[in-house]
Formats: C-alpha cells, structure tokens, sequence
C-alpha cells in the first residue's frame, strides 16, 4: 500500500503539482486503509463510487490550492447532497439530503474529496458515540476504549491516519473531548464564525462546525477554507476572513494566560491529566508566559445549565422529526397522534427520547421561567465572567476531558454521566467561545490527555500560536501505529 | 422524596413529547427522568446579582434580509424524501372526522 496519506498537506500538494501522484492514488490509499481499520466502525456511510469519479475529474484540472484533492470526512449531522446523512439515528437512515450545508460547498469548491461520513452519536447526544444505532467508533488507541464523542468517528479516523482532515461539531465538547480521546488536533470556533447552515441542529445556541485534523498547522489551514458570513445563517458573522496560521511559531514570551481553579479541582480531574497540565504549565512558564491561576463565576454551574438549554432547544428542533415529510415513518398509523408518537418512540433512541422528554418538560407552562429563563441569566453571567478573565490574559488553559478514554460499555444506563465527561468543556459553548484541543502526553495505557485552550471571541489565531508552541515542544508520537 | 416519578408523570413527559413509551421503557425513565428532572433542580439555589438574559452568543444585530426570492428546493426533489406521497402533495392520515 502506498503511504502518500502519511505525508503532510503541504507535501501531497507538492507531489500533486509536480503530477508525481494523482488524487486517485490519495483517495484508493484513503479507501484502502479504511478497508484495513473497518474495526474501528469510524464510518456510517462510505461514498467510494463518487469519490474516484471525483479524483479522476481531477486529473484535468490545475492544482490550485493546498486542499485540492485531498481526502476528507464529514460528521453525519452535516448534510451532503445525494448521500445519505442519518444523525447516526433509525428515524434518518434512510434519509439523501437534497442540498449540501454550505462548509460542504465550501471543501467542494476546493477539491477536496469526500470519502464519507462519520460515526458520533446519535444526533450529536453523548460523550462516547456509543449512543450511535450503528454502533460505537473504537479508540485507534486501544480498541476497547471509546473514541469519544461525539464525533468520535471523526476523531478516530483522524487518529488512525485513514485521512488527513475531518469535520466535525460542538455543543458541549463533541469536538474537543474525542480529539483528547483520540490524540488529534480538534478546534471549536468562536460561535458564528462558521455557517451552521446544513449542520442538523441540536442546541442551536450552542452548536458550531469546526475542523479536526492530525497537527496545529493544518487545523489552521482548513479553518481559513470554512469560515465567512452565510446569509443562510443569520448568526454567522461578518467577520472578515483571516489567515488562521500567521501567528504560528511565534515566540510564546511575554503570554498571560488563565487556568481556572475549576479546572484542576483534585476530585472532578484525575492525578495524570493534572500531571500533564501541570509539566505544560512550567513549559509555558519556562518559555517567558505568565501563567496564574483565576476563579470563573458561575462555571461550576454550566453543567446544570447545558442539561436545560441543550435538552429545550433539542426538544424543539427534535420536532421537526415527525414522520411526514423525510426520513422513517411508522406504517399504517392510526391517526396523527398515533402517526407521531409511533415514528419518534420507535425511531430515537435512548439518550435522545429522555433529553427530548426532559427538555419538553422544562420548557412547558411556568417551568420555561423556572429553568429555561433562570439558565439563560446564568449564562449571561457565566459570559461576563470569562470576558473578566479576558481583559487580564490572553488565553485560558486547562484540561478538555477529566480521564482519558475509557472502556467501551461503561455509563450507558447513567442518563448524568454523558453530562459529567463534559464537564471541562461545556463552559466554552456557554459563552459562545473558541475552544481547541492539542495533544499533551500519554497516560496508563498510552492513552492520550489532551490540552485544552480557550480564547476570546474570534481569537483563534493566538490559540493556534501557543496550541503550535505546545505541539513542537512537546514532539510527541501521535500515529498510533508507530508506538504500537 | 421519592427516588421515581409516577407512571402517570412519565405519560404526561411523553406526551409532552410525541413519544410513544413502552411499559417496559416506563419501568427504566421512571427512574431516569427523575435523576436528570433532580440534577437540573440544582438551578433554583444558584444566586444572581443580575437579571440580563443571554440567549444566544451572538453580538451582531440580526437584520431581516431583503424580501426577495432566493434559491428554491426543487419540488421533485423535496418529494423523493417523503414516505408517504400523492403527487406533490404530502399524505398524513386523517386528521379530522367528519
């Protein structure tokens, strides 16, 4: 097998212009590794067929960017026209959505071909994708282990070098979190930075696209490709686009940078995640950065406020999955009532039936003041506290996941554990901030602990400079097929 | 305090809902409903010195677009989704009787 898929972006895009390689050659290695890691169930649906015809089209057309012809999997909450998009759900699959969401046009328009779509859990709802009715995504890391979630089936085919890029996306942690798991590089953009336009939504407050791939540098690069206003999203910003990269590799001196107490609490986060922190955190002072510790208001809260505004926004968006107008409908129904009850009873699962039914329950009659409103106040204030902070430090560190991975099977009848692994990371979306994940050492079991930085509002260049510091600092091997 | 919601409890959240629930998966939620219903009860006792509201994380003013016509989903198109169809119409079982 050839091992073009192992080289870095800029050196395939160097092989390509050279015409040295074909971006069928990319995409049959791309296909051929995932045939060899079938295992890891890192993908619902394979588009093969498509994706040579694309690459053959290829063959006439000048090489006229970085990503021209280079693999790339989406999460499969993100719509793709005429190939099938199940939210990893019964009720969706069988579900060939008619439009594309516009950061697919977006990878489109670059040549960058889609191998498929990526395992998560269902409909976004989880910290494992083991809430997936396909099954869940293993950890290339040890094959026993969750990769996360939920775009865990990004995370793992990332980590397992079947591609070089991934889309995944973020409510409470869906992408930082599996990026620790798996040991790759996963951002969460400022909420607004990239059109949710096409991404199937969940908490649409809360939810935003972002990019996840195998080191910093490219992180950067497909973030420059997927931001820009969209008319289509009317709170995506106006922002003008930016070279998310020009910061990287300059000097970390001078750096003032936040770990909030809540963040290395001994009995929520474990000794060797708090080991690692601790050894980045004398790196970074080593290097000439500042780093103190601060208290955020009202983050201890977020947990308790994510359950509410999460589940309120599903239970509404969810409605839309009615049985009439796509995806699975229960046969000969009697009546409406029986048509509604019957398809969503049978077509969600676990995890989405009880956040549906909670989430109906807190935003009915007076409990929308009681819940709903009172978790809306919370989170204003949980905002100003982390805008505070910002006035004082450039960035705010810590870890993303409490433990690293653990065992497939555990927690799955605990309806609060998915909200507790996410713990470290819901706090970001709350606020509507960017937040990352860059790999920061191994624990028991060489499983990888992930760093998490947050920055301010449309930061993410200055996160990429330190997330990259850290990255060639630290050097570490992230194939795990080279430590094996 | 009971550790459970009732049966009739669980009813009225599905109802809520548009779920269908199983005996046995009234059995489980019982249960499970109360546990998530306990752990965001924990709101009431948070203390604010302030009222504002954050509803989204947004600081742009959304402005209303022109009223013009856009894009449009090809109907045909839209149709090959649906599960139950009569040429372009959407068929659903009888709402009304009589």
């Amino acid at each position: 097998m050839s091992k073009y898929l192992d080289l870095s972006i800029v050196e395939i895009n160097k092989l390509l212009k050279e015409k040295k390689i074909k971006p069928l050659d990319l995409v049959l290695e791309a296909f051929d590794r995932i045939e060899e890691r079938k295992d890891l169930n890192a993908f619902i649906t394979l588009d093969k067929e498509r994706a040579i015809m694309k690459a053959k089209e290829l063959e006439d057309k000048e090489v006229d960017n970085l990503f021209f012809g280079i693999p790339i999997a989406v999460k499969d909450n993100i719509v793709t026209k005429d190939l099938r998009t199940t939210c990893a759900s019964h009720i969706l699959d069988n579900f060939i959505p008619i439009y594309d969401a516009t950061v697919v046009e977006k990878i489109n328009d670059c040549h960058m071909i889609i191998v498929g779509k990526t395992n998560m859990d269902e409909f976004a709802m989880g910290s494992t994708s083991q809430t997936s009715y396909f099954g869940a995504p293993h950890n290339p890391w040890d094959v026993q282990k969750v990769a996360g979630g939920s775009s865990g089936g990004s995370a793992a085919c990332i980590s397992a070098r079947l591609v070089p890029l991934a889309l995944g996306s973020d409510t409470g942690g869906s992408i930082r979190q599996p990026s620790s798991y798996c040991g790759i590089v996963g951002m969460k953009p400022t909420y607004g930075r990239v059109s949710r336009y096409g991404l199937v939504a969940f908490g649409s407050s809360l939810d935003q696209i972002g990019p996840m791939t195998r080191n910093v540098y490219e992180n950067a690069l497909l973030l420059n490709v997927l931001v820009g206003r969209d008319d289509r999203d009317l709170t995506s910003s106006h922002k003008e686009k930016e070279d998310f990269t020009r910061l990287i590799g300059e000097d970390i001196k001078g750096m003032r940078i936040a770990v909030p107490n809540f963040f290395v609490k001994e009995d929520i986060v474990s000794s060797e995640v708090l080991n690692k922190l601790h050894e980045v955190i004398e790196l970074l002072e080593k290097n000439g950065a500042t780093v103190e510790y601060v208290d955020i208001d009202y983050i201890e809260n977020a947990v308790t406020l994510y359950q509410i505004i999460a589940m309120g926004e599903a239970s509404s968006n969810l409605a839309r999955f009615d049985g009439v107008r796509y995806g699975y409908s229960v046969e000969d129904p009697k009546g409406i009532d029986e048509l509604y009850a019957l398809t969503r009873g049978n077509g969600f699962g676990d995890e989405v039936k009880r956040r549906i039914m909670v989430g109906s329950y807190l935003l009915s009659g007076e409990n929308a003041k009681i819940y709903y409103n009172k978790a809306l106040q919370i989170r204003e204030a949980i905002r100003e506290s982390f805008l505070k902070v910002f006035e004082k430090y450039d960035l705010i560190i810590g870890p993303n996941a409490t433990t690293t991975a653990y065992n497939l099977g555990e927690g799955l009848d605990d309806p609060l554990k998915t909200f507790l692994d996410d713990i470290l990371v819901i706090p970001v979306n709350m606020a509507g901030l960017p937040g990352m994940n860059v790999p920061m050492g191994f624990g028991e079991g060489h499983l990888p602990i992930g760093l998490q930085i947050i920055g301010n509002r449309f930061d993410e260049a200055l996160m990429y400079k330190l997330a990259s510091f850290v990255e060639k600092e630290l050097d570490l091997e992230l194939n795990p097929l080279e430590v094996r | 305090m009971s550790d459970r919601l009732t049966k009739q409890e669980v009813l009225h959240v599905a109802r809520l809902a548009r779920i269908n629930v199983t005996e046995e998966e009234i059995e489980k939620y019982q249960v499970q409903l109360k546990q998530l219903l306990d752990d965001v009860d924990k709101i009431k006792e948070v203390k604010l010195t302030n009222e504002d509201r954050l509803i989204a994380p947004v600081e742009e003013k959304t402005v209303c677009r022109e009223d013009e016509q856009g894009e449009m989903l090809d109907p045909e198109e839209i149709m090959k989704n649906v599960p139950s169809s009569n040429g372009n119409f959407v068929e659903v079982p009888v709402m009304i009787n009589e």
